[in-house]
Formats: structure tokens, C-alpha cells, sequence
């Protein structure tokens, strides 16, 4: 049968269209920039081989998609390795851009089958071309962490607050912890926490309305430790915070102490300039600037609260409030008269006016008005002892959100990302919107880079179980009883760790603290205690404890604080020589410990003086000490020199027969 | 019949294909769109650009940020290092003058000049008394790993001071 022409033209069309619709695919995929990307990386490479074996295996590669798939990891395909060929690749050491090699750090290059490349650098893992991948696409899926940011990579796995290597998320963590960013806003294992803010009804016994308002105003301003930050208040509602503030009726408790220290006549500020430098109050306060500065500038306190305040409240500061770090001293009252007589005469604002401590007359509503602005703002999250009164979004997964998802207000000058926005949002909380209640914390701007590091770090999805990292650590014991008392009156968690728990001003743990040291003298330390460490500016305070509490201390650290690993004699089971000091004094002198310590007249400044050395520690601390000292401390100087055990043991001997009192004059104590 | 059936084959064949083409350039839109050429340079910018940002972050700094690995060094010698040798590697940290001999001056051109990476590494390595010199530098072999070490050496390398300028 014949077939007419319209239907065989009709044919043609189709059998053409058929094969251009065929070619679409095969060409596309060829013109494909990764293709040109891996011919160009076989040239370079091939170019920069030393061999010409070398040579020919980047001649001989294939043009294809290469990916990292991780089923375990999130289900992760990073295709990233299809472009950047010479992440692993050593020849690629400083080749250019997209074919370097990939910086070497504590994962890679080892690493990159374990964790692919999203998981540190976020990104679009599946894409092929840059902008997808890097997710700077309009409508791309999240975009690659700026470098800036990229230790937040770190923290998706190392959920504990110290990562080591990564110090801005480390530092971004502690900020977070510091500034009280948990009060307000949830996140995942900060529950608990609660703020140190004084609760409220003790504000009004200790400042006046004038400070209260200047301290409303700006507390950074007047006490750069302060955490509270600014919610840049107008002085119509600082005044209302003011009269609800002072209408609020202290407990019956706290008003009589307060009054009945009021009656009491000023002490000697002579005398009571020794007690506050032999207290060591700068190892947690500063004097203008001077000091750890985890707790409040001094210099000009008593502009601030009111001498009968300062008297009962270093008398009982624990009785204000229950979670202060400051530690219940074992001052005389006499001792309590004399500090405060020379806190008030010298730490002084002397330009102030002299009513600043004047009581308010409290208008009734006023203080209702103020009552109402105290919850509106969110004042409620630190300042009650109930529950924490969250007013702020969950925190847990911000560091997934979708700029598209985010409010820019009417900022012009932000850039459209998450990081730029976090930026801007911890600069000026409340220039991205109408009616945010968010004040402003003045971080710096490495302040402000480490805590949105941080914050990125918070994804959205946890990482499964076996990817995340918290270093072990023993669980914290404190007991109850009379040494859980003590432990609470003089705050020993307020400097030192123990287990997983404690503050970081000292850098003495406590967790092994009686395998470590001998009773008979953190008995004799903890009455009159000196400096270990001559180099340290925070320093172990003299609480002026009881020879009773001393010895009660003491026998607890014997009895609780000991780690099973540490022998408790080292040289059970030994030879005889390993017993000699003078051999230990020989390997002394040949391992350049002097370089360090002090042992006799000279010796570097560095570590602890050793000419106690004896009396201070254990033989079994010693020892193990000097087998493996990051062992006790990840980050201590004092190198591991490999020592035998022999060496160890005789090293040991040597130390043990250093048993020199401290030298008062070099001790500090008094 | 048969062209018939052929066409309609054709037919149908092509809007599969059609149809599939359809459904990747959903997947990935700017594909075909991409040009192929500037890829390469583009991502090069960004590693580039990333200093660049850290830059202008704080107060801008006057020398060129180091890199990733120098960053890490610079790390390691603040912490193990500049005890003894100082901030710029004089020799002058505020431990110097309680060790004696006083620590090597590490920014000395000629000093920089005279040692090799493996000779700083392997005194790194094994201290003073590994390679004949004093005791009081200790071996940080068994403290530091092997990168660290590679990376403080880096480090080392950018505290050398410029050449004294040729007496004349």
C-alpha cells in the first residue's frame, strides 16, 4: 500500500524531532561543568606529578560524579569530590582553588569517608553544579557555613562545652552559658540552668532608686562583669521598674539582718584592706579591671548598695541568694566591719550624687505599671526561684533555618543568610522587627563570631548516636552531710571541677584530689592557704575555715576524692633502686625539669616551685604524674617525657625528699 | 501499516523521553542554564572570600591572615612555645631569663636560614639533649603529634625576620 507524501513528510518531522529529544540528555550531560572541572584537574594533575607512572593515572581517569554516601550519617550523599578531586590528593598541596588540597586538621584527611563534607561545611551534598551545591542559588536548599562560622561544623557531633581544637566554639558555648541565654530561650541539654541574678526581693534592702535607675539604664556601663544586658529601657519604664521593685517586701529574715547590721558602728579600713587582699576577692571580682572578673567590678560598690547591705550580705551572702558563686568567708564580725569600712571609703563613686542610695516613696501606680513591664520584658526568666520562665524561641534547631524563613525587618544592609542574620540579631536584637523584647548583650565582634558559631552548631536534625562526642567524665560527688555543707558554704565548686561539675577559675580538679595530695597538708593549706603556682593571678582565697572544718575537708578528699588508677604506694612490688633519690636527682637535672620549676634557689617560674614538692603530694600522684601528666590535664605544658617506669619511680623518690616549708614571704598568705 | 506502527512508536518513544526530561529538569534547574567555563573560578572564590570576610570582621588586621594549618601552629607555639621563646619567637618569653641557657632567638634570618624543616622537627621532637644541645628544651615528641609539630614548624617559619640589610 502506498503511502501518501503529507503522512511521509509527517514521519520525517517526527524521526528528526525523535533524535533532537534523544540528543538533549547525552548533550547536556556533556556540556556538564563538573566534566570540564575533572579534565582540567587530570591536566594540572598529570602536570604536577613527579613520575610519569604518577603521570598516566590522572591521564588514565574517567570523567564521572563522585560521591561520599553515608547511610549512617543522616543519608548523606556528598558529591562535592566530583569538583573538589584533590581534597585528598597530597600532589594538591597549593594547587589552585577548587583542587587544593583539603587543610589538615584533626579529621581530615583521614577522615572523609566517615563524615563526608556537609556534615562540617553544610551545603547541598547532592547538587553538581557550584551554585546548588554551595547553595547560593535563589531557592537552593541551606547553604555551605561560612568559614568564619565553620567550627559550628564541630559542635554538630561535639555536643560538650569544651571541644578541644575548636577554641570559638569552645569560647561561643561558654558566652552562651555566661551571658544566661538559657533563662529565656530553650536548648537541648540546658534545662536546668538557672540564673545567678539576685532575686528580686532582696534589690530593694541593698541600692538606692537613683543607682537602681543608672543601673537600668546600662549595666555594662557601670560594671563591665555585669551579665545582665541592656534592654535599652525609656525612663518612663525604668522609673515604673523602680517603684515595683522597691515596693516588693523583702523576707523578715534579710530586713532584720540588713537593719541590725545598720545599727552597727564602721570598723578600721586599715585592717580591713589586709582582710580583702589576703581573701584574694580579685580571684573572681576586679578592681578597675583587675582580677578574673567572673564576678562584680568592685571599684565603685559602694555607690551601689548600701553599707548595711555590704555588711550582712558578706556576713551571709548565700541568704540573699541562694545560687551566688561567692563563698560564706569565716570573718569575725569585727573582720566583716573592717572590710566594709574600707570598701566604703575607698570604692567609691565620687562623682555620684549623695542621694543616690536613698530609698524610693513608692507610687502605687507606678509600681503596678512596673509590675506589668517586668513580665513584659521577660525580667520573671532570671530573677524569680521558681521554674525558669522562658520568653524566647527554642534555640534547637537554629542553625538549620532557611534564611528565606527569617525576618530581616527593615534592615537593608544584612545580607539574606542565617549567619549574617544571627550577626545582626546579637549586635542590635531589636533593629530586625517591631516588638522584639530581645536587649542587647555588647558581645565584641569575636564575642559576637564565637557565640553564633555557636549557635549555628544547633542543627536540626541530631547527629545518630554513634557520631556524637562528649569526652568521658567521671560523674561529680559531693556529698551530703557536714562536708556537703562546708562544700556549699565556701563554694569550692564556684573555682574548682569536680567530675563533670565546677567553675574554671582554679586549675586544680578536685575529682582525685586525695589520691593527688597528702591530708596532713590540705589540712595545714586550707587554713592559711598560699599560692602553688606563683605565676597565676586567681588565687586560692584564705576562707578563714575552723581548724575543725580544715581537718573535716581534709579526711573527706582522703576518703572520697580518689582515683582507683593511682596507686597509692608506687614502689610496692619494686627493686631498691628504684628507690633512690640521688639517681632521681640526676634524671632530674638531665630532663631539664628546671626549665620550669623551682627546685632550691633557681628554676623557671613556670610550673609549681618543687621544694615542697615532698610534703605537697603523694608518691603515687608523682609517679603517675610523670608517666602521662595530659593524662590528669589535656592541656598542661608540662611535656610527657616518656619516662620508664623505673625513671618514674626514681624521680619519685627524688620529689619525695623535697619537704621545705614554703617561704612565707614568697607564700602570700599573710 | 508498518511506517504506521513506526510512528507511533516514535510517537510515544519521544514523549517518554520528553516526559523524563521533564521530570531531571525539575531536579535541577539551572542545568542546562549553567555556563560551563566560569565554574571553575567561581569556586575558587569562594575559599577565597572566606578569609576575606574573617578579615573585615573586627578590626581589620594589618598582616594577611594565616592560613587554616598556620592558624593551628600559631595555636600550638602560644601554648607550649611562648612561655620560653616569647610572643615573636626572641627568645624573650617571661620564662627566658630563668633558663640557661636562654632560649634560642627563632626569628634569627640566620638561624632560619641554617635549619632545614626536618632539623627544627626532630629537635621538636626530641629536645635539647636529642640533638646535643641543653636540657631545658624538653622533647615534645610524645606530647605532640605528628601534625602539630608539622604545623608549629609552619609557624615558625613566618616569625623569621626580615634579612639585616648587607653591611655596606
Amino acid at each position: 500500500m502506498e503511502i501518501p507524501v503529507p503522512l511521509r513528510r509527517l514521519f520525517a518531522i517526527t524521526s528528526i524531532l525523535f533524535f533532537v529529544v534523544l540528543a538533549i540528555s547525552p548533550l547536556k550531560n556533556a556540556l556538564r561543568p563538573y566534566r570540564s572541572i575533572q579534565r582540567e584537574y587530570a591536566r594540572l594533575g598529570a602536570a604536577r606529578a613527579k613520575s610519569q607512572k604518577v603521570a598516566q593515572t590522572y591521564q588514565s581517569r574517567s570523567v564521572a560524579i563522585q560521591q561520599i554516601w553515608l547511610p549512617g550519617l543522616q543519608n548523606r550523599v556528598d558529591r562535592c569530590t566530583t569538583c573538589h578531586l584533590g581534597v585528598q590528593d597530597e600532589n594538591m598541596a597549593g594547587a589552585p582553588g577548587v583542587f587544593r588540597l583539603h587543610s589538615r586538621s584533626f579529621h581530615t584527611p583521614k577522615d572523609f569517608d566517615r563524615f563526608g563534607c556537609t556534615s562540617c561545611h553544610g551545603g547541598q551534598g547532592l547538587a553538581t553544579l557550584e551554585e546548588d551545591a554551595h547553595g547560593h542559588a535563589e531557592n537552593a536548599g541551606s547553604p555551605m557555613t561560612p568559614l568564619p562560622f565553620i567550627e559550628s561544623g564541630c559542635g554538630r557531633c561535639h555536643t560538650g562545652e569544651q571541644v578541644a581544637g575548636a577554641a570559638i566554639l569552645s569560647k561561643g558555648r561558654k558566652l552562651m552559658e555566661k551571658a544566661g541565654c538559657f533563662s529565656c530561650h530553650l536548648v537541648k541539654g540546658h534545662e536546668g540552668f538557672r540564673s545567678e541574678a539576685p532575686p528580686l526581693e532582696s534589690i530593694a534592702l541593698k541600692t538606692g532608686g537613683e543607682a537602681l535607675k543608672r543601673w537600668l539604664k546600662d549595666p555594662k556601663g557601670l560594671d563591665p562583669n555585669a551579665s545582665m544586658p541592656n534592654f535599652r529601657l525609656a525612663d518612663a519604664d525604668i522609673e515604673a521598674l523602680t517603684h515595683f521593685i522597691f515596693n516588693t517586701k523583702p523576707s523578715r529574715l534579710l530586713s532584720e539582718k540588713v537593719s541590725s547590721a545598720g545599727a552597727e558602728k564602721l570598723g578600721d579600713a586599715v585592717n580591713g584592706k589586709k582582710i580583702f587582699a589576703e581573701a584574694r576577692c580579685i580571684s573572681c571580682h576586679t578592681l578597675e579591671g583587675k582580677g578574673n572578673g567572673s564576678a562584680p567590678e568592685l571599684s565603685k560598690v559602694a555607690s551601689r548598695a548600701t553599707q548595711p547591705w555590704l555588711l550582712a550580705f558578706i556576713r551571709d551572702p548565700q541568704a540573699f541568694n541562694p545560687r551566688t558563686r561567692m563563698p560564706r568567708f569565716g570573718f569575725s564580725e569585727a573582720d566583716t566591719r573592717d572590710v566594709v569600712a574600707y570598701i566604703v571609703s575607698e570604692f567609691k563613686d565620687f562623682e555620684a550624687p549623695p542621694d543616690m542610695l536613698n530609698p524610693v516613696h513608692v507610687n502605687q501606680t507606678l509600681a503596678e505599671k512596673g509590675q506589668k513591664l517586668f513580665r513584659q520584658f521577660g525580667c520573671t526568666a532570671c530573677h524569680t526561684s521558681d521554674a525558669a520562665d522562658r520568653i524566647g524561641p527554642e534555640l534547637n534547631r537554629i542553625g538549620d533555618k532557611r534564611a528565606a524563613s527569617l525576618d530581616f525587618g527593615k534592615r537593608k544592609d544584612v545580607k539574606h543568610t542565617l549567619p549574617a542574620w544571627l550577626q545582626a540579631k546579637l549586635e542590635d536584637p531589636r533593629s530586625l522587627g517591631q516588638g522584639l523584647k530581645m536587649p542587647a548583650y555588647g558581645f565584641s565582634p569575636e564575642e559576637n563570631r564565637a557565640v553564633v558559631t555557636a549557635l549555628l552548631s544547633l542543627g536540626a536534625e541530631p547527629v545518630p548516636d554513634r557520631y556524637q562526642h562528649q569526652p568521658a567524665t567521671r560523674a561529680s560527688l559531693v556529698p551530703g552531710g557536714a562536708v556537703g555543707a562546708l562544700f556549699e558554704r565556701y563554694r569550692c565548686l564556684s573555682c574548682h571541677q569536680i567530675g563533670d561539675k565546677g567553675g574554671d577559675i582554679s586549675t586544680a580538679p578536685l575529682t582525685a584530689e586525695g589520691s593527688k595530695v597528702k591530708k596532713d597538708w590540705v589540712a595545714e593549706y586550707l587554713l592559711l592557704s598560699y599560692t602553688i603556682r606563683p605565676i597565676l593571678t586567681d588565687r586560692m582565697p584564705v576562707f578563714r575555715m575552723t581548724k575543725e572544718e580544715a581537718a573535716l575537708l581534709a579526711n573527706a578528699f582522703e576518703t572520697f576524692y580518689l582515683d582507683p588508677s593511682i596507686p597509692e604506694d608506687p614502689f610496692a612490688g619494686q627493686p631498691a633502686s628504684s628507690r633512690d633519690p640521688a639517681e632521681g636527682k640526676h634524671i632530674f637535672d638531665t630532663l631539664g625539669c628546671k626549665a620550669c620549676h623551682i627546685q632550691g634557689e633557681k628554676g623557671g617560674y613556670y610550673g609549681p616551685p618543687l621544694n615542697e614538692a615532698g610534703r605537697r603530694l603523694k608518691p603515687g600522684w608523682t609517679y603517675s604524674w610523670l608517666k602521662s601528666p595530659q593524662r590528669w590535664r589535656a592541656d598542661v605544658r608540662c611535656p610527657n617525657y616518656g619516662l620508664t617506669d623505673a625513671d618514674a619511680l626514681k624521680l619519685t623518690s627524688f620529689l619525695q625528699t623535697l619537704v621545705q616549708k614554703p617561704n612565707s614571704a614568697k607564700g602570700g598568705g599573710r | 501499516m508498518r511506517p504506521l506502527m513506526r510512528s507511533r512508536l516514535a510517537w510515544s518513544l519521544s514523549l517518554v523521553l520528553v516526559a523524563a526530561n521533564g521530570c531531571s529538569r525539575h531536579k535541577e534547574p539551572a542545568a542546562a542554564a549553567a555556563p560551563p567555563a566560569v565554574a571553575a573560578p567561581a569556586a575558587e572564590a569562594t575559599p577565597a572570600a572566606a578569609p576575606a570576610a574573617e578579615a573585615a570582621a573586627p578590626a581589620a588586621p594589618v598582616e594577611p591572615p594565616l592560613s587554616y594549618e598556620l592558624r593551628l601552629g600559631k595555636q600550638v607555639f602560644q601554648h607550649y612555645c611562648l612561655i620560653c621563646h616569647g610572643e615573636t619567637g626572641a627568645g624573650d618569653g617571661f620564662n627566658a631569663f630563668n633558663v640557661e641557657p636562654h632560649p634560642r632567638d627563632i626569628g634569627d634570618p640566620a638561624f632560619q636560614k641554617a635549619k632545614a624543616d626536618p632539623d627544627l622537627k626532630d629537635t621538636i621532637r626530641r629536645g635539647g639533649v636529642g640533638v646535643g644541645l641543653s636540657p631545658m628544651m624538653p622533647p615534645w615528641g610524645k606530647t605532640l603529634t605528628t601534625d602539630q609539630i608539622d604545623q608549629v614548624v609552619g609557624y615558625l617559619r613566618t616569625l623569621k625576620r626580615p634579612d639585616a640589610p648587607p653591611a655596606s
